[in-house]
């Protein structure tokens, strides 16, 4: 009888696994959010918030930060009394701005976020929308001394996945460059240097229309109820108030794509073609794998076997047969021959 | 400031500028330096030849119609030849080293004088699972890889990774893992050592749990057996022999089906943080050398596990001896625990002995079914030929049947005993093997216990619809 | 450390200290070697010409894994092989190819074999030149001729030899073709007899070229006896941790100068 009962012990043992770690309802999560009223945390985010603003040129309220925090009045108001006192900020009239100190312990935060949505983004599997909240939530819990490490396994990288500049140990970071999209001029040509990943729910549209930092783009219209533009090739609207959180520097003459890119995927069997580019969308150790393979813009390939299913494609590589899954050849822009 | 911390705070400040392309910057010089070198020293003399053979083969091995039927005849053929060939060496150790010198041994240490339970322990218990993981193992595995390794060497491999890629990639997995799914056939251990070929850390780990899935050349002799007894018995005479072999070959693709299944529910979750980058090359053919790979694929192979599953052999012979042979009151050990524990083995559609005999025939699963009539007969006070005690096995299936049926086995029993053969804990050299490659406990945990959690799971299910139906 | 150049050109030039730190026991032997390669190119055959010992190598990319090491004899000399992990590259990220580069840059061979496939030469010589930056002493094993002649493909070793300034020996390793010849070339680097003049990298790197004259500039000061100065600014501006660790901590000053030629 004894296994029997093994097995319902094991049963039970599940369900309350389930019930603990479960995303949204379980035990932990429900902790966690208790746990996220507790100071620290609402002091580092606030002073994360208060740091965007700085960086961003704009204002920063009470109101704006009880709004990111998602918090009421009162207790933001109780907050930033507590952040005064420390003596991480100065408030003036509905104005509240960082102290040096701040600004530094604010930076701290803003390094590890970054490097962890990097890590995220480059040493996982995990999907694009997640890693901003993963990294939020394990900011609070990395030390300086584990950021270290994470730095130097990442190879000390300068930007994060959303193009980003990731501050260094020291706290130097670079001053914002770049105009918004909805400032851009019609029939300009722009490179996208950084995608706002807050709200979440704007920033999973972008990942879905595939929008990356240092895309090119092509702007074909700017009108107060739309902005079209190309993005590689294809073409994208977005709503003004949406292309606000983009940021692109306008790209010179001389290096401007005059025409759009192919995709490698559209190669058919025995053509040959140039790469011209490999999108920055493909990260980490695939993009570094691909690379030392020979793709960098000039190489020859030509498209020769494919799989029996249709997928993948192999292609001659430099003299190397190459097998690529098509959501791979979908990230290398190519130019006909 | 000093020299050093000038220079490196000067990098710093320059990585800004020079910005994040520069990794892609200094590959795409390289590869310009090395273009023109290649193209002033690299000569191709006379025409492309009209008839290019490698690209002849390639298009016809992954061709749309042509490709996997090559696939599948190429795999049978190795199969065939591992299965049948292998029976006969088979036969041959087994009746030197079972039946030849497993009795003179017995004598040998009788007459010397030797008490007759240090005899057990050495000659009924560590000799003879030694003994039978030779005979059982080693035939098919030194037909099977040398075999295997030509098609590796010949460049064909790669190619069936190319053709599978497409199902695998829907997984979450490498094409690759195909390849190391089909070593597995021939033995979970060389399998999991194989998953070196996938590169990338998660669809690594993903082949090395889902390994355990791919029917290993250990269990395919018990299928074979409790297929003939238990479902060529259930049905008329004229068909047992198709019918049941149609149940072993259900069982080894419920197998895939399952390997696949799991990839899939792995890379949705614990693995989901692990990275993944796929890259696959396709190796232009080469004529395979026959003698090398004979002697290489020997060595590297089949020696290597035979070892390592000798090495596991030896105690466990030791402790299955001991266990049916140490008497608490009027009873073995091993009938306390098996009384112990077959209310809740029966309730799951099992038994008592079969519990215990998977239990202690961990290292190989060659010996599972010696170690199951040993302890039936145990357990039934029917006298064995060996001596009480002692692992063996009958000369037919009927015997064997007898045997099974008077231990109070059922049809159920057999299904059950089938699907829990497939589904449960690879076999302790497995799990060795598993732990040396990924150096993870959490990975060689997951892959002893979740098999076995699907394999009661399942069982269970089964016997609850057997009872509903029956 | 004496930069008595001159005087001693057939001394070995390994780095003791650091081979003894990287776990290599030369207490036997004269002169290490070091054998570097793509993938599947047939290194481990190579290794088995060389040293006589046998070991499985599969038509598969990326079978060896870990690290080898065997010896030979060569004209009274004894040699230590060691037989890294088969890489594409040295600048990536990835654990093997850290061993590979570690131990080309910190160990100093007194030579190191680049091993490659004479059907794909052009993508090996990303791997060829990214040693040469690193490196002097070295001898380019262009392998499986006769898998290139199958297909119509000749390399022309003495031109490849002129172009890269290191010994170029044409080897089909499984049948034992040109190993005497690569035995007696690596002797020769070894012992100073043949002095490699190694290529580097000529052509501008896009937008990098400023910052690396720069820093190189420094560290040239800094360090005036390193072999490699640009290849390590390259490294810094990539954010190397290993690289910038080995600078702060001076060890990298520790490397020993070139021999018969000043940088």
């Amino acid at each position: 009888m004894s296994l029997l009962f093994l097995l319902i012990i094991g049963i039970i043992f599940f369900v309350l696994l389930i019930f603990i770690l479960s995303p949204e309802y379980g035990l932990i999560s429900i902790i966690r959010r208790m746990k996220k009223e507790q100071t620290r945390e609402l002091i580092e985010d606030a002073l994360k918030h208060l740091y965007d603003c700085e960086y961003n040129r704009v204002d920063c309220s009470l109101s704006s930060i009880s709004g990111n925090l998602s918090l009421s009045k009162n207790k933001t108001a109780e907050v930033i009394i507590k952040l005064e006192a420390m003596n991480l900020i100065s408030s003036g009239e509905n104005k509240i701005s960082l102290t040096s100190e701040g600004r530094s312990y604010a930076l701290r935060i803003v390094r590890i976020h970054r490097l962890l949505e990097r890590y995220l983004a480059d040493h996982t599997s995990i999907q694009e929308t997640e890693w901003h909240n993963i990294a939020e939530a394990k900011e609070h819990e990395t030390s300086e001394e584990e950021a270290r490490k994470l730095a130097a396994q990442l190879g000390n990288p300068l930007l994060d996945p959303h193009g980003d500049p990731i501050p260094s140990e020291s706290g130097e970071i670079p001053s914002r460059k770049g105009i918004q999209l909805n400032k851009l001029e019609n029939g300009k040509f722009a490179s996208i240097i950084h995608i706002e990943d807050e709200p979440k729910e704007v920033y999973s549209q972008f990942s879905a229309l595939g929008l990356y930092p240092g895309m090119q783009i092509y702007l074909v219209e700017n009108s107060k109820e739309k902005i079209r533009f190309e993005a590689d090739g294809e073409e994208c609207i977005l709503a003004p108030i949406l292309a606000s959180n983009i940021t692109v520097v306008p790209i010179l003459e001389k290096e401007q794509v005059k025409e759009s890119f192919k995709k490698l995927s559209s190669l058919k069997q025995d053509e040959s073609a140039i790469v011209v580019g490999i999108s920055k969308a493909m990260r980490g150790q695939q993009r570094r794998r691909l690379l030392d393979f020979g793709v960098v813009p000039g190489t020859i390939v030509r498209a020769q076997l494919k799989s029996l299913s249709g997928d993948p494609t192999a292609y001659d590589i430099r003299g190397a047969m190459i097998a690529l899954r098509k959501n791979q050849s979908d990230l290398i822009y190519i130019k006909r021959i | 400031m000093n020299k050093t911390e000038e220079i490196l705070s000067t990098a710093n400040k320059l990585r800004w500028e020079v910005g994040e392309n520069i990794h892609d910057s200094i590959l795409e010089s390289i590869y310009k330096e090395a273009s023109n070198i290649a193209g002033q020293v690299v000569t191709r003399t006379g025409e492309k030849p009209k008839f290019d053979l490698d690209r002849f083969i390639d298009r016809l091995v992954t061709g749309k119609w042509t490709g996997f039927p090559i696939m599948l005849i190429l795999l049978a053929v190795v199969f065939w030849i591992t299965i049948v060939g292998a029976n006969i060496p088979s036969g041959w150790i087994s009746f030197l080293l079972v039946d030849s010198i497993h009795p003179w041994l017995k004598q040998l240490l009788v007459s010397l004088q030797i008490p007759w339970w240090i005899n057990g322990i050495v000659v009924d218990g560590a000799y003879l699972a030694v003994a039978w993981v030779v005979s059982v193992m080693l035939p098919p595995m030194a037909i099977f890889f040398p075999m295997f390794t030509l098609l590796e060497d010949f460049g064909y491999l790669p190619r069936v990774a190319f053709n599978m890629d497409n199902l695998y990639r829907r997984v979450g997995a490498h094409g690759k893992q195909a390849l190391t799914m089909s070593m597995g056939f021939g033995c979970n251990a060389a399998g999991v050592i194989a998953t070196r070929i996938i590169d990338s850390p998660r669809e690594k780990i993903i082949a090395i749990i889902t390994n355990n899935f791919s029917l290993c050349n250990g269990r395919w002799p018990t299928q074979i057996l409790i297929a003939t007894i238990f479902i060529g018995g259930a049905v008329p005479p004229y068909l047992a022999g198709v019918v049941s072999a149609a149940a072993v070959v259900a069982i080894a693709v419920l197998g895939v089906v399952f390997s696949l299944v799991v990839s899939w529910g792995l890379s949705k979750t614990v693995l989901k943080g692990e990275p993944s980058a796929f890259s696959l090359e396709l190796p232009p053919y080469r004529p395979p050398r026959l003698l090398q790979t004979l002697y290489t694929s020997l060595i590297d192979r089949t020696i290597f596990v035979l070892w390592r599953a000798v090495v596991f052999a030896v105690p466990a012979g030791v402790v299955i001896w001991l266990v049916a042979n140490i008497r608490i009151g009027n009873l073995s050990f091993a009938e306390h625990f098996i009384h112990w524990v077959d209310p809740a083995a029966l309730f799951i559609g099992l038994n008592g002995v079969i519990f215990l005999a998977y239990i202690i025939a961990i290292p190989a699963n060659e010996i599972v079914i010696p170690t199951i009539l040993m302890l039936t007969a145990l357990t039934t006070r029917i006298a064995a030929s060996a001596g009480a005690g002692v692992m063996f096995e009958l000369d037919s299936a009927a015997d064997t049947a007898a045997m099974l049926e008077a231990g109070g086995w059922t049809v159920l029993t057999g299904i059950n005993l089938m699907l829990f053969s497939l589904l449960h804990n690879p076999c302790s050299t497995t799990i060795y093997t598993i732990y040396k490659e990924t150096k993870s406990i959490k990975w060689t945990m997951i892959s002893t216990f979740l098999p076995i959690a699907m394999g009661l799971i399942i069982c269970f299910l089964i016997t609850q619809i057997w009872r509903v139906i029956a | 450390m004496t930069i008595d150049n001159q005087n001693c050109a057939t001394c070995p030039a390994h780095n003791l200290a650091n081979l003894v730190k990287l776990g290599i026991d030369m207490s036997n032997f004269d002169y290490v070697v070091a054998l570097a390669g793509n993938p599947n190119t047939g290194k481990s055959t190579v290794f088995n010409s060389l040293t006589g010992l046998k070991q499985h190598t599969g038509n598969w990319p990326g079978k060896t894994v870990g690290r080898t090491e065997g010896g030979f004899q060569y004209a009274e000399k004894r040699f230590k092989i060691v037989d890294l992990p088969g890489t594409y590259s040295l600048l990536s990220t990835s654990d093997d190819e850290e061993v590979a580069r570690d131990f080309i840059l910190f160990g100093q061979p007194d030579v190191t074999v680049i091993v490659v496939d004479a059907t794909r030469l052009e993508r090996n010589l990303n791997l060829v030149l990214q040693v040469l930056e690193i490196t002097d002493r070295a001898v380019l094993c262009v392998n499986l001729i006769d898998e290139a002649a199958r297909h119509k493909i000749y390399v022309d070793d003495r031109a490849l030899s002129k172009s890269l300034g290191i010994p170029v020996v044409p080897t089909a390793a499984r049948q034992g073709i040109g190993i005497q010849e690569l035995l007696r070339n690596i002797h020769d680097v070894a012992t100073g007899k043949y002095i490699c003049k190694p290529h580097r990298l000529s052509s501008e790197i896009k937008n990098v070229s400023n910052a690396v004259d720069e820093l190189n500039k420094k560290i040239s000061k800094a360090f005036p006896h390193l072999p490699n100065t640009r290849w390590i600014a390259l490294r810094l501006l990539e954010g190397d941790q290993k690289v910038i660790d080995s600078v702060r901590s001076g060890e990298i000053g520790n490397l020993k100068p070139v021999e018969n030629f000043d940088e």
